[in-house]
């Protein structure tokens, strides 16, 4: 057996170990890396930001996602709730799957340990779980009134009573829906509160679902979408780079400038994105390398074949 | 009876609610109101529903100790445990609830979802070959795509990014789009097929 041929029938337990290890290894030795931002994942962040300091403004985070996606979704929920507490954008929450509603108050807590000041019912809602079944109901009903649509938050506080609602009241007020989904990207927000309402809709969604959006993207039924873990990184990165610094968003300087990912200043949680990354960026090598070398193997192989014969 | 009552429920059903899709009205709108409370009552018993299932199954798998009666231990457990954990002292931060989300079911969860990458990096070894052009055209774009996603490809050249968005935009769009209508004019001719009484398989078979 010549080394082609040994490289062909590779067990592939050495395969998952080198997987494991182009994983972890990065994860661990963090490294800095650049993050390039995108126009879906700008459109997001523009949108947001111009609601920044409006009591009659607020955008809602629907949570469609259970904890198996958490690694490419979670980070981007916290990076959107970071930039919503910092630039004093109104927040709702809510989730239709009942495994998502303690990630709601995990992305919540998450983030408000480093935002004392903000405060459930004045900075943001959560809603919480309401069940699949009512999905369509809440989607079309919060067109006509949201504390009519879902009368009680994940407390039980009555809507219509908490000081966040007095100059919200409608899709003319709560002005953009982002679901972060591991198997859709905001379908029904898009096919019946847009058409209907004109409210904006954008997706978070995992890398494998990214090509699905893009017709959605080109229409404008979805503004933008932040597509996987580098979706979460390019979000991240602009929160830091404006934000964060209280500084106008600006396209060309998002593009142009660098933001370390080694400085200690920012907590691990709000780079968790970032970092990944990394990750992401070894494996993607690592299986590149195993789809050229798999192949020249194949080739060396076919070719030989047709020799014998 | 048995299958004409659920056909007349269906079809009429189906046209009130186009109806209340179509024609704004107070009376379509009360009507649908009327149903949303329905709703709300046949989802509670739903989850009653479930709950009544998944014991009687697990408890019989235990009772008459079938293959694996053990894993039904861990499956009713869990139920009883967790649903305790909520019932008892809440769901917020803080709570046992909440420490099994994230000590138990976010770690289980991601190892399950992570398994995906161990399977792709072994096929993309062991099975994605250059066999065919179309297969070549794949394999090249899948590659460019890739490196693309993650910051190395920009630093090799800013061409990469821009073919890939080329990809994802013009030939992908282009087929995605394809498909969305093809699954949106079956859906429509399914549909109708419903409301009319054509299409009958939802019912079960018989007579």
């Amino acid at each position: 057996m010549n080394f082609f041929e040994k490289l062909q029938a590779l067990d592939r337990r050495w395969i998952y170990l080198l997987v494991a290890l182009a994983i972890t290894i990065p994860l661990v030795v963090v490294f800095d890396s650049k993050t390039y931002t995108t126009t879906p994942t700008e459109n997001i962040y523009q949108l947001i930001d111009s609601y920044a300091g409006r009591d009659d403004r607020a955008i809602m985070i629907d949570f469609m996602h259970d904890a198996s996606t958490m690694s490419e979704l979670f980070p981007m929920e916290v990076a959107i709730l970071r930039h919503a507490f910092q630039r004093k954008v109104k927040v709702f929450t809510i989730c239709f799957l009942e495994t998502a509603a303690p990630l709601v108050d995990y992305a919540i807590n998450t983030v408000k340990e480093e935002f004392p000041d903000i405060q459930s019912g004045v900075d943001y809602i959560n809603i919480g779980y309401k069940p699949g079944a009512l999905y369509l109901p809440i989607v079309l009903g919060m067109g006509d009134d949201i504390s009519e649509a879902v009368k009680t938050d994940a407390e039980g506080r009555q809507l219509a009573n908490l000081p966040m609602m007095e100059k919200i009241k409608n899709y003319n007020e709560m002005n953009l829906v982002i679901e972060t989904s591991g198997s859709g990207f905001g379908a029904s927000w898009f096919v019946y509160a847009r058409p209907r309402f004109g409210v904006n809709v954008a997706a978070g969604i995992t890398a494998v679902m990214a090509a699905d959006a893009y017709p959605y993207i080109q229409t404008g039924q979805l503004v933008g979408i932040l597509a996987g873990l580098k979706g979460a990184a390019e979000y991240e990165k602009l929160v830091d780079l404006f934000a964060i610094h209280d500084k106008p968003f600006s396209r060309e300087i998002a593009r142009t400038t660098h933001v370390s990912i080694t400085d200690d200043t920012v907590p691990y949680k709000f780079k968790a994105a970032r970092i990944g990354m990394n990750a992401q960026t070894v494996v993607h090598i690592l299986i590149i390398l195993f789809i050229v070398i798999g192949n020249i193997g194949y080739f060396i192989e076919r070719r030989r074949n047709k020799e014998l014969n | 009876m048995k299958r004409q009552i659920p056909l007349a429920l269906v079809i009429i059903l189906c046209f009130l609610f186009v109806g209340h899709t179509f024609i704004p009205h107070k009376i379509s709108d009360n009507f649908y109101q009327w149903w949303l409370s329905w709703v709300r009552t046949m989802t509670s018993f739903a989850v009653v529903l479930g709950v009544m299932s998944l014991f009687t199954v697990h408890w019989g798998k235990i009772s008459r100790r079938m293959p694996n009666w053990q894993y039904s231990i861990v499956t009713l457990g869990a139920l009883v445990f967790t649903s305790a954990s909520g019932f008892i002292w809440g769901t917020q931060q803080g709570t046992p609830y909440m420490w099994l989300f994230k000590n138990v079911q976010m770690p289980m969860s991601s190892t399950m979802f992570s398994l995906l990458a161990f399977y792709i990096a072994s096929a993309a070894y062991k099975a994605f070959r250059a066999r065919s052009p179309e297969a070549t055209v794949l394999l090249v774009s899948a590659i460019i795509v890739m490196i693309a996603q993650v910051p190395i490809g920009m630093a090799i050249s800013k061409w990469i990014p821009e073919i890939s968005n080329w990809i994802l935009n013009v030939p992908n769009l282009a087929a995605k789009r394809g498909v969305a209508l093809g699954v949106g004019l079956g859906g429509t001719a399914v549909s109708l097929k419903i409301m009319l009484g054509i299409e009958r398989t939802y019912l079960g078979s018989g007579d």
